[in-house]
């Protein structure tokens, strides 16, 4: 059991501006093991197959359990949680890149402050705290609470993002913009946000903020752009019913737009 | 506020489906036409030639020409913007959607031929009527007549994918179910009109 190895190739890279390089490791296989145990027993000795001592593999992760979204990466060239993705169901050679869709920091670490940015953008949160009174909220339907509970499993892994062929954020730097790769860059925001603005856009004291969400989404960098690969839904780890959100998102920013140009 | 990138989008989605799939269902039933010999293919092309010129020329731009140069055009800058990865995502949307690219850019080129030389030398500069013998030598050269079947199948495809995503982008089906029996009945529709175009395009070799 002991002389059977897992081998994984990781592209790495040694900082935001560097060229990235590819580096094999082996690990000591045992049942049940996952990508993230393996890049620990990485770090705990950074040996490459030539024997080669290396700085150990960059990456980030937090919760274990599919819950905090940190250990995005791309596994076999699909975007995934590294936490659940169990070495047993994985093709061997493994090989380990970072989710590219976003400007990367460190070898599989990203930089994924972005999301945060389109969160904001869209409100991504309910106004309670102002000058009136704060009494009997009103009451949701139950079956429309039962969905905004799967929209509030989003963990803004960003899986969706990196999946997405509309989606392109690599040109941002870790400080401020740094000049983007090619003359025309996607201005799409990615699934996740769009099914946040939506969540929101259904609790019913969100819901007075919906023209001002669905006019954020309206924008250059919004919901416009999205292609309809369908890839978000595919790859999303929580299962969110991301087609069903975008097009609803998009029917809602269809009849904004027409109260916008005839309420005008 | 005024969100530019919105409604170019929209705008352009809508000429997508509207004016191109017009096209699209006009050239094939004038094409099927050739079916049914020179001599009647020849008296509809007369028929098209009866229409009033100032009349013809304003629908030609107005409705054709100008759409059509703005879905392009605006088209090439959203196929730029791609990265399309269905070698890592393999699923059929992935796969439609990055054909929906690659076919955009082979009708660039294909439209940039078709037009500039039947409709800009030939019928414009020689003043030579489109006819069936006209057709009928164009295709002798074989590469010319496969290079026309790839380009209406091209457009065929990028017309019948259309209908599912524009579907999508209206939000008229919602549902994942709803979008699978319209991408179904478009990709039906995609093959008849395949299917039509070897039938009809044949037809040029057998009289």
């Amino acid at each position: 059991m002991a002389d059977k190895k897992v081998r994984f190739i990781i592209e790495r890279q040694d900082g935001p501006d560097e060229k990235p390089y590819e580096q094999e490791f082996d690990v000591d296989y045992r049942p049940g093991l996952n990508v993230v145990a393996s890049l620990m027993e990485i770090q705990k000795n950074p040996v490459t197959v030539d024997g080669k001592r290396v700085p150990p593999v960059t990456w980030e992760c937090n919760c274990l359990e599919k819950v905090c979204g940190a250990c995005m990466m791309v596994i076999n060239g699909r975007a995934r949680q590294a936490c659940c993705a169990l070495i047993d169901e994985l093709e061997q050679p493994i090989r380990l890149q970072p989710a590219r869709t976003f400007p990367v920091i460190r070898d599989l670490l990203i930089d994924r402050s972005i999301m945060f940015e389109n969160l904001k953008k869209i409100q991504g949160w309910i106004e309670i705290d102002g000058s009136w009174e704060v009494t009997n909220a009103p009451i949701q339907n139950p079956y429309t609470a039962q969905l905004t509970y799967k929209l509030s499993q989003c963990m803004t892994c960003g899986c969706c993002l990196e999946a997405c062929p509309n989606v392109d954020y690599s040109y941002l730097g870790i400080e401020g913009l740094r000049e983007a790769k090619s003359p025309v860059t996607a201005d799409f925001m990615g699934a996740s946000p769009v099914a946040q603005a939506y969540l929101f856009n259904l609790n019913p004291v969100g819901a007075f903020d919906k023209p001002k969400r669905l006019n954020a989404l309206m924008e250059k960098g919004g919901i416009t752009s999205c292609g309809n690969s369908q890839n978000c839904a595919a790859v999303c780890p929580k299962s969110l019913p991301l087609l069903d959100v975008l097009a609803q998102v998009n029917r809602d920013v269809n009849i904004q737009a027409l109260k916008n140009m005839f309420n005008f | 506020m005024f969100h530019t990138t919105f409604y170019l989008r929209r705008l352009h989605s809508l000429c997508g489906l509207l004016v191109l799939g017009f096209f699209i269902i006009e050239h094939m039933i004038t094409n099927s036409v050739a079916m049914a010999g020179p001599t009647i293919f020849n008296q509809v092309m007369g028929m098209v030639e009866e229409i009033p010129k100032p009349l013809f020329y304003s629908i030609e731009i107005g409705m054709y020409a100008i759409p059509i140069l703005f879905h392009g055009i605006y088209g090439i800058y959203i196929a730029l913007q791609a990265k399309n990865n269905p070698r890592n995502y393999g699923y059929l949307r992935n796969w439609n959607f990055a054909l929906q690219r690659w076919t955009a850019w082979f009708l660039v080129v294909f439209l940039i031929w078709h037009v500039g030389y039947l409709r800009i030398y030939v019928k414009g500069m020689t003043g030579t009527p489109i006819s069936f013998e006209l057709l009928q030598n164009m295709f002798q050269n074989p590469v010319v007549a496969v290079l026309y079947i790839l380009g209406m199948w091209a457009a065929i495809f990028h017309f019948c994918n259309g209908i599912t995503t524009f579907c999508m982008t209206w939000g008229i089906t919602k549902g994942p179910r709803a979008q699978n029996v319209i991408s179904l009945i478009s990709m039906g529709l995609c093959a008849v009109l395949c299917i039509a175009t070897v039938m009809f395009m044949s037809s040029y070799f057998m009289y």
